[in-house]
């Protein structure tokens, strides 16, 4: 066991007027320090490509974490495969990722582009062993991990983009590299680069990509505990309990909520500066504490990290919102999804007098809804949560 | 004097922004930056009278239509007085 983790992000462009994607990423935990990545880009485009790769990469990635060997896993996958009726052949590439224990990297290729892998700012090259499975020339690589290790994984329509538009022969893998490269050292999450890629990609096939894109980052990193109190408990005595719990944990720590801020001043013995300036127009301001990270507003500003935390499991269109905005529920966002690797939530459950009334969108039970949705995002982000009740 | 006005959750949504901006704007409007302080504060515990606002330390009630008449007959007065 060490104190690193991986994360891990994707995104996918189709090919122009498909409505499905023809390449496909599986990720299966094996456990909590290892992982199974796997991308799949099914021969052609469409409904047909779809289901090959879906194939390939829920067939590879659940009889890998169920600990069988690669040999099965392949000849499994070719005789599986429909064959396609105007090739003659089942057909599906792939790249396998697979992180075991936070200590190793097992990469196994198959006819994909290769997977870049960035180290200490440099397009490093690892050693890549050839395998002779059914016929099939696959390339496998074990790199022990070291931290702020940057893997990119890519199906062939990232490196086809701008053919015979912006370059005679798209954008060569090393030149892939290149770009990305800059980037992994600014601390942006796996999945940022993975839509930064794959956006590149999109402009340079002019927004109508000749072929699906995908782009598959795993960015291995540091541990980074963080801390969030959110309504003060039930029973007023659970008070100074609650804070003590709380601001005795290692990491940052995050205050939502008027009262709750009160009493976290109190407990700190600190003033409480609320401020005035409304940095985004539905965002209440935050506040300060001295020896807290962040105070802000309760459950307007939860609301909307819970819309920045879908909008980043999906579409990934408002990142550009939060990544730059300065209220409270950007920041918030910017410590939960990029910093943090473990969150802890403290919810406290007390009722709010002056919420339960019918003309306010506010209720006790949106509140601890609010709770549950956020924890599901993050864990859907691959952050390990924990929450206390009071 | 000073003036705080709630910007909890409750008093958000009752529209404390308008209040504050609004109050910002008079006391622009009024040259009255070093007599009025304006100030924001978390939640005062009367939510369901807000938007709640203090002046010195007396208690009220306002919205985003009423304030410019509140401002007039509680702050101007009370500040030229």
């Amino acid at each position: 066991m060490n104190n690193l983790c991986a994360d891990i992000g994707w995104k996918s462009i189709n090919h122009e007027g498909e409505q499905l994607c023809g390449d496909h990423v599986d990720i299966i935990n094996q456990n909590e320090d290892s992982v199974i990545v796997v991308l799949a880009d099914g021969l052609g485009s469409g409904v047909k490509a779809s289901i090959l790769s879906t194939l390939t990469s829920k067939i590879i990635s659940t009889m890998m974490a169920e600990g069988l060997s690669l040999e099965e896993c392949v000849t499994t996958i070719a005789a599986t495969l429909p064959i396609c009726s105007v090739r003659g052949v089942a057909y599906s590439t792939f790249t396998i990722i697979h992180i075991i224990e936070n200590k190793t990297a097992e990469i196994i290729q198959y006819d994909n582009p290769n997977v870049i892998l960035i180290r200490n700012g440099e397009n490093y090259d690892y050693q890549k062993n050839e395998l002779n499975i059914d016929n099939k020339k696959i390339i496998k690589s074990v790199i022990p991990l070291e931290e702020n290790d940057t893997f990119i994984a890519m199906s062939d329509g990232c490196p086809h983009a701008g053919i015979g538009l912006s370059y005679n022969f798209g954008w060569k893998v090393e030149d892939i590299a290149e770009y990305m490269k800059v980037l992994t050292d600014i601390g942006y999450t796996a999945k940022t680069l993975a839509t930064m890629l794959v956006d590149e990609c999109n402009k340079l096939y002019g927004f109508k990509p000749g072929d699906d894109a995908t782009a598959c980052v795993v960015h291995i990193r540091k541990r980074e505990p963080m801390n969030l109190l959110f309504g003060p408990p039930r029973n007023r005595d659970d008070c100074n309990r609650m804070m003590s719990l709380f601001f005795s944990k290692e990491g940052k720590h995050i205050v939502c909520g008027g009262t709750t801020s009160s009493i976290a001043a109190k407990y700190l013995n600190k003033p409480l500066k609320p401020s005035l300036n409304y940095e985004s127009g539905d965002i209440p301001p935050t506040a300060e504490i001295e020896g807290v990270d962040l105070v802000t507003e309760g459950v307007i500003t939860i609301n909307k990290v819970i819309e920045y935390a879908k909008d980043s499991l999906g579409k990934n269109e408002l990142y550009e919102k939060w990544s730059i905005g300065r209220d409270g529920a950007s920041l918030i966002c910017r410590m939960l999804f990029e910093e943090a690797t473990d969150i802890n939530f403290y919810v406290g459950r007390a009722v709010n007098p002056a919420h339960q009334n019918p003309n306010l969108p506010i209720n006790f039970n949106i509140k601890m809804n609010l709770v549950e949705e956020l924890s599901d995002c993050l864990k859907k982000m691959g952050k390990r949560i924990k929450v206390s009740y009071f | 004097m000073k003036i705080t006005v709630c910007i909890g959750s409750s008093c958000h949504i009752k529209g404390s922004r308008q209040v504050v901006e609004q109050l910002q704007n008079l006391i622009q409007k009024n040259n009255l930056d070093k007599e009025v302080e304006l100030a924001g504060t978390f939640c005062m515990g009367k939510c369901q009278e807000g938007v709640c606002i203090t002046v010195n330390d007396d208690f009220y009630s306002v919205t985003p239509d009423t304030i410019e008449s509140f401002f007039t007959k509680n702050v101007l007065t009370k500040v030229k007085a």
